[in-house]
């Protein structure tokens, strides 16, 4: 054979040499993944020899390729997590923002806890089957007094303390001041063989000085239901419903007597102050004034006392919320101070 | 009002193994609500009664050095001769007296609860003193330092317990007036008494002075005393006696009555007064007592002629305070021959006062109506004792019986009597079923139980039909005298089987209630059932829930629209919920620019910071921004949502004001950021608002904006609200420098607004294109118009399109401005080649050509 060596053979032979070098440079410079994963390509061309292996071979053959395919996989993996662990770089996680950057703002509104309180009362009086109507802020005398049975210079007006403008209207003292408008209203649910239930929600006003557990302005929730078999027991029993609904909880209840003008009988309900409330049990709690409508505002209003009869109820939101929160100003409320709101 | 459980249990007998705790308790829920249960005893511990055996005075001073007895009490005290030292110095202290003596350890009981000053063993002047000898005011029973208390011999012994002595140990029990209101009887211990009685399920034993309530005085002499009332209405009786008063000199003992006062929170007077006052105590009855003789000197007559009138409007009268008043026409006088000597039921005038020297009395006891009074009490604010009880309407029956008791009690010589009674009234009857007091309660009362419980405090009743107990042959007629069997008419007659003497057994009553004399307040039936339900405990009635359908409940619109701006606002666009007075200055309105006599006004507001009711939501926040800007908030926005009215909004159907819903927002940011955030809101709600540059009409209801950077709002072509930058000038009143931004918003007409629901959503399955494009334009030209080019021409192409603004660029000095768009369109057929796009390019810049601009 010719053995005489021509350029071409030898630039062949350089090349060879380089792409040996090359390689060898590639294996230095790879990191241990990529070392790893070129093993894994050589032992996949290798086992392509299987097929050139006698069939008794073959067996032992794949199964030890697999083994050391399973092997090297699985150091890949470690290696992978590895690597992506030291090029993270770790966070001070007790500072607000990384070094240089800004801080970051997250945005919050706020709705009044007044009004989270007061919407929820309504949510579960609607739950229970009550329509809402909301109470007006300036009315009269007729639908303050005079419409739920208070005579006229009647004492029991004073117990109101009811502020007044130059034109005799009233910011009324309680959301009773909407009796007179709901029985009417919902008078045709009774022609229609029904029963009447509605909420009143509104803000109410009274003359009196401000200190930490008196306002001026403050909200009440009002409760009517009149039926030909409404009942003392049902009134109770639909209350005591209502503020376990509210508290999430079973409560007791109990009552004292009351007077009110536009109910007879009359009574305060008293809860025992609910666990959520920090409640211990024997510690009671004055929610509302309740009682029979008083026939004379069945009358007014239209409706039939000697077949109908009805309950009604009124208690203070502001309150609910003072317990829910453990407030003890009620001047917050009103105070329009953001430092109040955030705390919610 | 004071109530000594010790006094209620001198009037009923407490069944054994109810406890003090369980009686408060049960008046609790069945008739009063307790306030306060005071317990006194503590502060009368180590506080006895002292027999002062020697006193001597201590050379060149005031005092006197005393030894004293005190029985078997403190034998660790004693000294050899068994007495005790103390220096005393008041000037009554002496030999053979009994006082009461504070042992040392005890804290003095005047200053109990407060600084309690402890009592110890002291040298006064190089004597030891033991404790001290106490005045009625170191014990809590008087304002006035003048002498040490003298105990009556024959009320005690040296070494009794002070507390035992004077009933102190019992508890007394602060009970709310309030719920009494319609109860002028519960305000005399025995009708409270009576209560009790009632609740405890217990017949109530009358005292004397209510078993006899035609009591009448037989003068001993034919002296006379002339009543007259001019109006029957004012005052429905006025019953007097005459009588001389033997002496009327205050007792040198601290009294037993002094101190019942003192328990209920009033003075000791003098005997004369102490009596009236004791007996309105137990009674409710208020008395009067007038001096004879100068009673008769005021009118000039020989004889007391009593007039009973209205007074005249300015009529002057000095009152036992000394206080002048003006009267009004309201008032009731009690005038002598015409010239007034009290301003009736509420207090006494000075020129009749009864002194010590008092020789002769006319003692009143009479009614007046309850709504003059309380007219009185309002524009006089006197709120004595009496007018509280005659503002409950105190009943004409009782003025004679208490009239009878008070001289009996005195045990004087009655001289002349009057009776003037015009307002005599019919007892009242009620007739009811025991079905309908059961209804109503939800309660399964027997007639018999029923009957019992309106018998114990005095209400009698016969049953009509039907019968009290369980069978037929009980039938019988019930009267609080005698229960004598009485023929009935249904009912048992036609009870022949078991199963119908069984129905007639559980059958209806028919009860005829009569009212004692004293109940003023029961009329109708619901009275007799509050009664009943009440007095058997409302705790006692089995809860249940009544029967409803299922069906939604209504809610009133307004009250859904609120909650959902509430998420969206708060939630969705972080901005703060406020709630701010109703009631504003008339500053305020002022300095927004508004005419605050357009405002209602509070005649009896509480300051003139709370004069007017708001007719606008804005300026009540814009007047919270400062102090929280101070507080170290920044960048924030406040809302709230709530009503306001104003005078030329006028009245309704109902003739009362037109109130309106609104939601006011303030924003620390400019026109387009509150812009953005009021469209932003919008969309939330799915309702379609334009909007345009203020109109005259807005900018004189908003006169805060400023109109050349604020724009009014419209649904369906009507301005509902107005937004906007605040004027300068307007910032400057309220102390603020930085941009504000507010809107005011009319909910009324946003509640009803159609919501918008996507009938056909667009979007298109071939590729949509996307290009900026940047019109260069006049620097005045307005963005929508550009903007509107742009959208008429796709909205005519027929693409489904969507054209967003990008930037809006002018350099400085420059004359034109560069708008930029990003614009996406797709076709909803197919997909759109090259030359198509560049033909719909071509034809927008053709568009906008003709407004002026070039696409650049």
């Amino acid at each position: 054979m010719d053995r005489t060596y021509r350029l071409s053979d030898y630039f062949t032979y350089l090349y060879s040499l380089y792409l040996i070098s090359r390689k060898h440079a590639i294996i230095y410079s790879m990191s241990d993944v990529e070392k790893l994963k070129l093993e894994l390509k050589e032992l996949n061309s290798e086992y392509a020899k299987i097929k050139t292996l006698p069939p008794a071979e073959r067996g032992e053959f794949g199964r030890t390729m697999n083994a050391k395919k399973q092997a090297i996989m699985a150091q890949i993996a470690a290696a992978e997590a590895e690597a992506e662990s030291a090029n993270v770089e770790a966070l001070d996680i007790s500072a607000p923002s990384a070094p240089n950057e800004p801080l970051p703002v997250v945005k919050r509104g706020t709705i009044h806890p007044l009004m989270a309180e007061l919407d929820r009362v309504i949510e579960v009086y609607s739950s229970m089957g009550f329509d809402v109507v909301e109470s007006r802020q300036l009315d009269d005398e007729y639908h303050m007094f005079e419409s739920l049975n208070f005579p006229p210079e009647h004492p029991a007006r004073d117990g109101y303390d009811t502020f007044r403008t130059a034109e005799g209207f009233i910011p009324p003292a309680h959301t009773s001041t909407m009796q007179h408008r709901a029985l009417k209203k919902y008078k045709h649910k009774l022609d229609e063989g029904g029963e009447i239930a509605v909420v009143v929600p509104g803000r109410v006003f009274r003359n009196e000085d401000v200190d930490a557990t008196h306002e001026h302005t403050f909200y009440q929730c009002e409760g009517v239901f009149v039926s030909k078999t409404a009942t003392m027991g049902q009134m109770f029993g639909v209350l005591k419903h209502f503020f376990e609904i509210y508290y999430g909880q079973k409560l007791k209840i109990k009552t004292q007597p009351g007077y009110f003008p536009f109910t007879e009988p009359s009574a305060e309900l008293l809860i025992e102050k609910p666990v959520s409330l920090g409640g211990k049990g024997g510690d009671w709690l004055e929610m509302l004034g309740c009682g029979m409508i008083h026939p004379n505002v069945l009358k007014m209003a239209g409706i039939d006392p000697e077949i109908y009869h009805g309950f009604a109820w009124g208690g203070g939101i502001d309150r609910l919320a003072m317990l829910k929160y453990g407030l003890s100003d009620v001047r917050y409320f009103e105070s329009g101070k953001l430092d109040f709101l955030e705390e919610f | 009002m004071r109530i000594s459980l010790n006094k209620i249990k001198s009037y009923v007998k407490i069944p054994d193994g109810v406890s003090d705790q369980e009686l408060i308790e049960r008046i609790g829920s069945r008739l009063v609500e307790v306030e306060e249960v005071i317990d006194w005893s503590p502060m009368y511990q180590g506080v006895y009664i002292a027999k002062v055996i020697s006193c001597e005075p201590i050379p060149e001073t005031h005092l006197h050095l005393c030894r004293i007895d005190v029985g078997s009490a403190r034998e660790d005290l004693r000294g050899d001769n068994g007495l005790i030292q103390v220096v005393c110095g008041a000037p009554n202290v002496h030999a053979g007296m009994l006082a009461v003596w504070i042992a040392p350890g005890s804290i003095v009981p005047e200053t109990y609860g407060n600084e309690n000053f402890k009592l110890s063993v002291r040298k006064l002047r190089g004597y030891e003193s033991y404790g001290m000898l106490a005045g009625a005011d170191e014990l809590g029973f008087d304002n006035e330092h003048k002498s040490i208390a003298e105990i009556d011999p024959k009320m005690a012994e040296p070494g009794d317990s002070f507390a035992e002595v004077f009933d102190l140990n019992g508890l007394i029990l602060d009970v709310e007036n309030k719920s009494l209101t319609h109860r002028p009887d519960c305000f005399g211990l025995i009708g409270f008494a009576r209560e009790v009685a009632g609740i405890l399920g217990e017949k109530f034993i009358e005292p004397e002075v209510f078993q006899n309530l035609d009591a009448k005085i037989e003068p001993s002499r034919t002296a006379e005393v002339k009543v007259k009332i001019t109006d029957g209405k004012l005052c429905p009786r006025y019953s007097c006696a005459v009588f001389d008063l033997p002496d009327n000199q205050p007792s040198k003992y601290l009294t037993l009555d002094a101190v019942s006062l003192a328990k209920a929170g009033m003075r000791s007077i003098d005997p004369m007064v102490d009596l009236t006052n004791i007996l309105m105590l137990e009674t409710g009855q208020p008395l009067h007592a007038f001096d004879y003789d100068k009673l008769v000197a005021v009118g000039g007559t020989d004889q007391p002629e009593i007039v009973v009138r209205s007074a005249k409007a300015g009529e002057e009268l000095q009152l036992l305070d000394g206080k002048v008043v003006q009267c009004t026409a309201d008032d009731i006088l009690i005038t002598s021959n015409n010239v007034p000597v009290a301003m009736a039921g509420a207090m006494g005038g000075k020129n009749t006062e009864i002194d010590p020297s008092t020789k002769r009395v006319v003692l009143e006891s009479a009614t007046f109506s309850l709504y003059n009074l309380r007219k009185t009490q309002m524009a006089h604010g006197i709120f004595s004792e009496a007018i509280t009880r005659f503002t409950k309407g105190q009943p004409a029956t009782m003025t004679m019986p208490v009239l009878a008791e008070a001289v009996k009690r005195l045990d004087v010589e009655v001289t002349a009597v009057a009776d003037d009674y015009p307002g005599k009234e019919k007892k009242s009857v009620v007739k009811i079923t025991t079905d309908e007091i059961n209804g109503l309660l939800g309660t399964n009362y027997s007639t018999e139980e029923i009957v019992n419980t309106l018998e114990n405090v005095g209400f009698e009743v016969e049953v009509l039909a039907g019968h009290r107990d369980a069978s037929c042959e009980t039938i019988r007629s019930a009267t609080s005298e005698d229960r004598r069997l009485a023929p009935v008419t249904t009912g048992c007659e036609n009870a022949g089987s078991r199963k119908e003497l069984a129905d007639v057994e559980t059958s209806v009553a028919t009860l005829k209630v009569t009212s004692p004399a004293w109940r003023t307040d029961i009329h109708i039936k619901e009275d007799i059932i509050e009664e009943v339900g009440r007095l058997l405990g409302y705790d006692n009635i089995e809860l249940s829930l009544p029967e409803k359908p299922f069906i939604e409940p209504e809610i009133d619109p307004m009250v859904k629209l609120k909650q959902e701006l509430r998420r969206i606002l708060s939630e969705r666009l972080e901005m703060h919920e406020l709630l701010t007075y109703s009631f504003v200055s008339r500053d305020l309105v002022s300095k927004v620019g508004k005419n605050p006599d357009d405002c209602y006004e509070i005649i009896n507001s509480i300051s003139p910071e709370l004069q007017c009711f708001r007719s606008e939501i804005v300026p009540s926040l814009l007047d919270k921004v400062r102090e929280n800007l101070k507080a170290g908030h920044r960048d924030f926005t406040l809302y709230e949502l709530n009503q306001v009215t104003r005078k030329s909004g006028g009245l309704n159907r109902e003739q009362v004001p037109e109130m309106k819903t609104h939601l006011g927002i303030v924003s620390l940011g400019d026109f387009y950021q509150l812009k953005a955030e009021i469209l932003a809101m919008f969309r939330e709600l799915k309702i379609a608002v334009e909007y345009r540059a203020l109109s005259a009409e807005s900018a004189e209801a908003h006169p805060y904006l400023e109109p050349k950077r604020s724009a009014e709002l419209l649904i369906d072509d009507a301005v509902v609200g107005s937004f906007g930058e605040v004027k300068t000038s307007v910032l400057h009143k309220f102390k603020l420098d930085p941009t504000v931004s507010t809107f005011e918003l009319n909910l009324e007409k946003v509640v009803g607004a159609p919501r918008e629901v996507k009938t056909d959503v667009k979007i298109s399955k071939f590729p949509s294109v996307e290009r900026d494009l940047t019109l260069r334009v006049a620097g005045d030209m307005p963005f929508g118009r550009a903007l509107n080019t742009i959208d008429n021409y796709l909205s005519k192409s027929g693409m489904y399109y969507a054209v967003e603004p990008v930037s809006i660029y002018q350099p400085e000095g420059s004359e034109t401005k560069n708008l930029s768009f990003h614009i996406k369109f797709s076709d909803p057929t197919r997909t759109l080649n090259s030359d198509e796009i560049s033909a719909i390019i071509k034809n927008i810049a053709v568009e906008v050509a003709g407004i002026g601009a070039e696409i650049v």
